[in-house]
């Protein structure tokens, strides 16, 4: 996929009339292979270009994306874009396109993944299902490669390209009433291993036998890395800057304050090559190594463009997510509590109370109970309403860092008084 | 179009046991005001072809956007190749399709007035003036219009002869106002869904007159206070709240792929499974659900699904027993069924279809009742108009739902308004609570039209209904 993204906007520099212009062009070439209940169910192939134009006449907007790019498109597109602006009512917090700028370099896109064949992805398949018929169980799953290139222009000058690739297998193995899942996303398939994925997936079955009912109370829980990004993705949601500047949320007034607990950070960085870093955002707003939170003490908040030049601020952009962790071990935190509960991952997390913050959800894919020290059995799903900004304030340790998803690097935690408040009968 | 031909000619000389091919364009036009800044106006096309071939008991697909007559030939040979993989990883003999015969059809969603036509400044000017509005109330610091229209046009043929020709479309309007009052957030929306109609709905609606309701509801709801205690209640349910919920509890569990497992890495599975089919009581007597892909103004109305399958009408549920799911050509012949409910649908070209919830509604009850009769005979209960938080496992089972507006009801009358409610329940708990539902005359559509599933992610529509309802001691509380 060589896409000529030059040419593209050259044509668009010429025949673009508006007094302003922002050009994104998104090429993506995937394969994705679906398999439930020990077959492939779903197997897709295919290439997309989308070629987005915003236009501005004056404070006065219109915008317009094809996925066409011969000239009569391209031309169509200008024309729909602008008459959008012309006829349009003025935008008060309209900010003019970004001007020429500096980005950082980063490798995002890799040979293993681009050099991935189909029939290997089908081979991790067969092998996966070939594991779960050794248990007697289904395997349903999803094994998919993407390549993504992205080129960004605007009439100030501001122009970048950069592309990515990413390598997805996830697999959910179950039986009777066991169930539990593993996946792995990366932008290097060479990253990949098999066998190691399998043998996480085996002992988290394993470990699921023999479930027990457990009612729902305030506990201590360690989170895994995949439930913890579930559950701390909503934190950045909120933090944004422009609603907490207007009372919208929990973190109204809370800039530069220790509003979290001191033992959690959590920062975007240019710094993990492991990491996707996309070296600016879709709003071309450059990434630089950025603390959101560092040791409990909001630093920065994501704040778009507009509100950053209203409030003389500094735009800024998450574009991966680090929180930093410790090396305490899982056997380590079951010793630090009496009892409690381990979480694979939650599901179907939604807010209920924006301004408090307040987020519920499930448990998903096991729930094991432990007791002095030792994991005891599983037990039944469980429903939390709980604030995650809060939990920070309790948490009692950190286990080491790990990859839960191409751009997200983050530990297990071990977190006290846990909200727990209904169970669910399975 | 010589596509069509092109495409089904090649896949029958390679050997496909079946194929079709979908030749979709996109239109979506979204305007996004908030406050008094338009943060999006803008206009999405897409265009191109997605090609199935069903080979050995397995599928492949492949699509472009690229339209010559090499592109499409090489396009066939793609999605056939996939196929012979797919097939190396199958079950048994694979997969097989239900029958199905040939169609020649056109379908065209009924529109008065076309919003793609209407000037921008037209529904630009509306939009202004209803923020203004809810701005103009003291306490409002934030009001948002979002506008959505869509249009998709179809062309589809399949090896068994089917040639198609449908054009389908929705507009949905949603107008929210938040108010902040001592230290706290409260937002109320106008939001009755998606609609497969034009834009003399919208100059239905007036639009102004919601906007000064929804600006007052929301001051009232920040100033509210909440239920301490969770305790078995009665909830009193609007047509506005219930598309949420009947989506969640019942369109998705009788969902045929989920029954079977398909999506059991993602969305998840189903309790409602084949052995329940005409004996287990999902509901009480009044409860009847009914499967609609011709329902009048339905998002999910097309004329025929993406296998090319007629829409039809159908009991899923019937005087509260589970009858039949929602099905496609590739899930039914799982459980043996000889045919397809035609619920086969994707969201875009480049998407592989997948099995949708149908237009499915609850069935207005048949005796006289009005929703001022039904809070007069509820001691002690709280109303929900509108949807908030919503949370539900993955088999269907164990819910909580919030709501977006609520009035506590004491003694057979609205006693004070309340904010941060939240109900639990379960089914089949849930619908065989339901103790009474409104006449006809008070039944709504609600449309959702961004319904996640699948991998990768499809947004689906389709159109929900009731009349409001009543269920007895349901578990009430409030949030933290």
């Amino acid at each position: 996929m060589k896409t000529n993204f030059e040419v593209i906007a050259a044509f668009i520099k010429k025949h673009v009339t508006a007094d302003d212009y922002s050009l994104r062009i998104t090429a993506r070439d995937s394969h994705e292979t679906r398999f439930a209940q020990n077959a492939i169910t779903q197997h897709i192939a295919g290439d997309n270009i989308d070629v987005d134009l915003e236009v501005a006449f004056a404070n006065k907007t219109g915008r317009c994306s094809i996925n066409q790019i011969d000239e009569a498109a391209l031309l169509a597109m200008i024309k729909t874009a602008e008459e959008m602006a012309i006829i349009n009512q003025s935008d008060p917090e309209y900010v003019e396109s970004a001007k020429t700028q500096e980005y950082p370099k980063a490798q995002n896109a890799m040979d293993s993944t681009l050099n991935l064949a189909p029939e290997q992805m089908v081979d991790i398949i067969s092998k996966s299902i070939q594991n779960g018929e050794k248990h007697g169980a289904t395997v349903s799953g999803m094994t998919e490669k993407h390549h993504m290139e992205i080129f960004n222009n605007t009439k100030n000058g501001f122009q970048g390209n950069y592309d990515l690739t990413e390598f997805g297998h996830s697999m959910t193995l179950k039986k009777d009433n066991v169930e539990t899942k593993v996946s792995f996303s990366s932008k290097d398939f060479a990253a990949f291993k098999l066998d190691k994925e399998l043998s996480k997936l085996n002992g988290q079955f394993d470990s699921l036998t023999n479930p027990q009912p457990f009612s729902a109370e305030k506990i201590p829980v360690i989170i895994r890395p995949d439930a913890l990004w579930e559950f701390y993705m909503y934190t950045m949601w909120m933090m944004n800057r422009r609603q907490a500047d207007e009372g919208l949320t929990a973190f109204t007034d809370q800039f530069g304050k220790k509003f979290l607990g001191e033992k959690f950070s959590m920062l975007s960085t240019l710094k993990i090559p492991e990491l996707i870093s996309t070296p600016y955002s879709y709003d071309n707003v450059v990434s630089e190594e950025t603390y959101w939170v560092r040791d409990g003490v909001v630093e920065t908040m994501p704040t778009p463009r507009y509100w950053a030049k209203l409030k003389n601020l500094k735009p800024a952009s998450p574009f991966n997510v680090y929180i930093p962790g410790g090396n305490a071990t899982e056997e380590e935190m079951m010793k630090l509590v009496p009892r409690g509960l381990i979480v694979n991952r939650f599901w179907y997390i939604r807010p209920v109370d924006m301004k408090a913050g307040e987020l519920t959800g499930m448990t998903r894919d096991g729930v094991l109970y432990f007791e002095d020290g030792k994991v005891k059995h599983a037990v039944n799903n469980l429903r939390f309403n709980e604030i995650p900004h809060d939990t920070t304030r309790r948490i009692l340790a950190l286990g080491e860092s790990v990859l839960a998803d191409s751009s997200v690097k983050l530990p297990s935690i071990l977190v006290d008084n846990f909200n727990f408040v209904d169970t669910t009968t399975f | 179009m010589k596509y069509l031909d092109i495409a089904m000619n090649t896949a029958k000389s390679l050997g496909a046991d079946y194929a079709d091919i979908r030749i979709q364009k996109s239109t979506n036009q979204v305007i996004y005001l908030q406050n008094l800044s338009l943060k999006n106006t803008s206009t999405d096309v897409s265009k191109g072809y997605g090609i199935r071939v069903f080979k050995d008991g397995a599928w492949g697909f492949a699509h472009s956007n690229k339209f010559t007559d090499d592109q499409v030939v090489a396009t066939v040979k793609r999605a056939l190749e996939i196929a012979k993989l797919s097939a190396k990883v199958k079950k048994g003999g694979g997969l097989t399709l239900a029958p199905e015969r040939s169609y020649i059809s056109t379908y065209s969603t009924p529109i008065k007035v076309d919003p793609f036509t209407l000037p921008l400044k037209e529904k630009v000017d509306l939009m202004m003036e209803v923020n203004r509005t809810m701005m103009n109330y003291e306490g409002i610091v934030q009001t948002v219009f979002y506008l959505v229209m869509q249009k998709d046009e179809k062309l589809f043929a399949s090896t068994l002869g089917t040639r198609l020709d449908v054009t389908t479309q929705f507009i949905n309007p949603m107008i929210m106002a938040t108010a902040v009052l001592d230290g706290d957030s409260q937002s109320r929306t106008f939001d009755e869904g998606g609609r497969a109609v034009g834009w003399e709905w919208i100059t239905s609606l007036d639009l102004l007159e919601k906007a000064k309701q929804i600006a007052e509801e929301a001051i009232i709801k920040v100033k509210a206070e909440t239920l301490k205690e969770e305790a078995r209640r009665s909830l009193i349910l609007d047509p506005g709240h219930l598309g949420l919920t009947m989506h969640e509890s019942v369109g998705h569990p009788t969902e045929l792929d989920r029954v079977l497992g398909w999506e059991a890495d993602y969305a998840g599975i189903s309790f409602a499974t084949p052995e329940k089919l005409g004996n287990y009581k999902y509901g009480s007597d009044i409860v009847n659900f009914v499967g609609d892909n011709t329902l009048s103004e339905g998002l999910a109305t097309a004329g025929f699904d993406d296998d090319g399958v007629p829409n039809q009408k159908w009991h899923i549920i019937k005087d509260g027993v589970l009858q039949e799911y929602g099905t496609t050509r590739d899930t039914a012949m799982q459980i043996g069924l000889n045919h397809s409910r035609g619920c086969s649908r994707a969201t875009k070209y480049y998407n592989q279809p997948i099995n949708r919830i149908p237009n499915l509604y609850l069935l207005p009850g048949t005796k006289e009742l009005t929703p001022a009769q039904l809070i007069s005979e509820t001691d002690d209960g709280v109303y929900i108009q509108g949807r908030g938080s919503f949370s539900i496992d993955q088999h269907r089972v164990n819910f909580q739902f919030g709501g977006d507006f609520f009035w506590e009801i004491k003694n057979g009358k609205l006693h004070r308004p309340l904010k941060k409610v939240l109900y639990k329940s379960c089914n089949p708990e849930f619908w065989n609570s339901c103790d009474a539902i409104c006449d006809e005359r008070f039944w709504q559509p609600f449309g959702v039209v961004n319904c996640g599933k699948g991998q990768p992610n499809q947004t689906g529509r389709m159109t929900h209904g009731a009349a409001p309802a009543r269920f007895a001691q349901i578990r009430v509380g409030g949030s933290q």
